[in-house]
């Protein structure tokens, strides 16, 4: 049986931000980033302020990956998506039939999924799939 | 930097899949082929400081290396070394550490030497070590690199390149014939066979839109070069190589952060701070050895570097240009393509390529000379936000 971790310090660092996208815009450059971060990764600006990305957006790029990390079945889709109102944020596709139902410019959403389990515990984040009409 | 350092000795080994050399032996038979390409020779204790390319150590189960495995490995415990670790551009960077000991005056006589073992694991656990399938473990949030290692960040590049530039999977599949070919006559080289674009394209999909043979191997190897004083050169050989510009430049370290998926603004950093140090353009360049550890990442490497606008590479590879013995040959060794990517020696294989077509010693892939100026260039680590130009000239 696999022993759970008493104490993983990943976990501490899952932040409500992380869960709960909270991320920084720069008031002096604009550049959205995330997680929240104390400097502005753009122009090192400590002038920011928080921003929680919005949930939908568009798929800027992505790949098909047959060959991902062994926990996965393959294909896994990993995408790079531009927010709605700016920024970007990266994941893989979940709830998808096909390959070819991803395009660049299609809408997708953001959804809480469990990720993984690492030594018996479940990691949650976010996965995208395509937006519903509407 | 410009004027005040000298390439005077470069050596690498054959690249490969080579089970039956340990670290250790990689390390000291760069070492002792690069004392033996001084031409009028070296005694070993005149080398006071050295720079140490490695990656691997830890993977391989043999723990962060320190100055110790290198100055010990040659015999020469008064070396004053470190070791550098600089992802995908740890080589390039290791010479440019190497030179800029030599440019601050603290030092005479200098080595940089890399060496690599990405073969003594199996392929998926190596590519997954250096990021390749990686993201799994959760050491970072795995919602933010889940399975995005090298080929797939390259891939989301290429599916870019193709939507944004019009480029296609023929003109990616170009940059692997070229260098296949290339390699084919480079004796160093881990794949010394000639391929086609049919065969790259029926090769299998690993992340699509890149096939296998757009992809480098994984592969072991350990190259070096010894740098001194440009005043001193001539006392080791009548053909040293000087070392004009030296440039990282560096990007974000999350991919979403990154402004654009057709360039690599490291590599665009990097390659204006050195040709700034070397007041030299682009178009002065003879040759390059552009780091293609990927068929697309090439392209993005040309124009990124300044040889072609954005979006005019592919055209430009199709039209022979960057044949060995096109306008602008890039990479004449068969680069990363051909031969394998050695993470630390990948960047002194090129700097060894370099110094050898300079001195037009490169026998049958030898490149036409016209300024006798080189270029060496990396790029790699998470979100490809690491890069490393080295530009190098037969004059002072």
């Amino acid at each position: 049986m696999t022993q759970p971790v008493p104490a993983s310090p990943m976990f501490w660092r899952f932040n409500t931000e992380v869960h709960r996208l909270v991320g920084i815009k720069c008031q002096d450059c604009g550049h959205i980033s995330y997680p929240r971060t104390k400097i502005c990764h753009e122009c090192g600006s400590q002038n920011l302020k928080e921003y929680k990305l919005p949930h939908k957006g568009t798929i800027h790029t992505f790949c098909v990956n047959w060959a991902p990390p062994p926990q996965f079945e393959p294909p896994i889709l990993p995408v790079i998506v531009d927010l709605e109102g700016g920024g970007r944020y990266g994941g893989i596709m979940t709830e998808c039939g096909s390959p070819d139902e991803i395009k660049i410019g299609i809408k997708v959403e953001m959804v809480f999924r469990r990720m993984l389990t690492d030594r018996g515990l479940n990691v949650y984040g976010y996965k995208f799939r395509l937006a519903e009409e509407g | 930097m410009k004027g005040k350092v000298a390439v005077i000795g470069v050596g690498m080994i054959k690249f490969g899949e080579l089970f039956d050399k340990s670290l250790e032996n990689m390390i000291q038979e760069a070492y002792l082929n690069c004392l033996k390409n001084v031409q009028k020779g070296i005694d070993p204790k005149e080398i006071k400081a050295a720079w140490f390319g490695q990656w691997s150590g830890g993977f391989i189960g043999q723990g962060a290396q320190g100055g110790q495995s290198l100055a010990s490995m040659i015999g020469n415990l008064d070396l004053s070394c470190s070791r550098i670790e600089n992802a995908c551009p740890t080589g390039g960077d290791t010479f440019r550490n190497a030179c800029l000991g030599v440019a601050s005056g603290v030092f005479d006589v200098v080595l940089a030497l890399g060496a690599e073992k990405m073969r003594d694991k199996p392929s998926a656990e190596s590519l997954g070590g250096a990021g390749g399938g990686g993201g799994a473990e959760t050491g970072n949030h795995p919602s933010w690199m889940m399975g995005q290692g090298g080929p797939a960040i390259q891939a989301m590049h290429a599916t870019r390149q193709m939507h944004q530039l019009g480029y296609t999977m023929e003109d990616f599949a170009r940059v692997a014939v070229k260098n296949h070919h290339n390699g084919s006559l480079c004796p160093y080289a881990h794949y010394q066979f000639d391929i086609t674009v049919e065969r790259v394209l029926n090769s299998p999909v690993i992340c699509w839109p890149l096939h296998l043979f757009d992809c480098c191997p994984q592969t072991d190897g350990a190259a070096a070069a010894i740098v001194c004083r440009a005043d001193l050169a001539k006392k080791y050989t009548d053909k040293p190589v000087y070392v004009w510009g030296s440039h990282t430049g560096l990007d974000h370290n999350q991919l979403w952060d990154r402004s654009s998926f057709v360039s690599q603004p490291s590599v665009v950093r990097a390659a204006k701070g050195a040709f700034e140090m070397a007041g030299i353009k682009p178009q002065d360049v003879d040759f390059a050895e552009l780091h293609d550890c990927f068929t697309n990442t090439e392209l993005m490497d040309i124009e990124d570097v300044g040889f072609a606008r954005s979006g005019e590479a592919a055209k430009k590879l199709k039209d022979g240009e960057y044949d060995m013995h096109g306008k602008l040959p890039i990479n004449p060794s068969g680069g990363l393509k051909a031969h394998g990517h050695p993470i630390a020696a990948t960047g002194l294989g090129q700097i060894f390529e370099v110094v050898t077509q300079l001195r037009e010693e490169a026998d049958k892939r030898q490149v036409k000379l016209k300024n006798g100026i080189g270029l060496q260039q990396n790029v790699g680590g998470p979100a490809f936000g690491a890069a490393v130009v080295n530009i190098l000239s037969r004059s002072r």
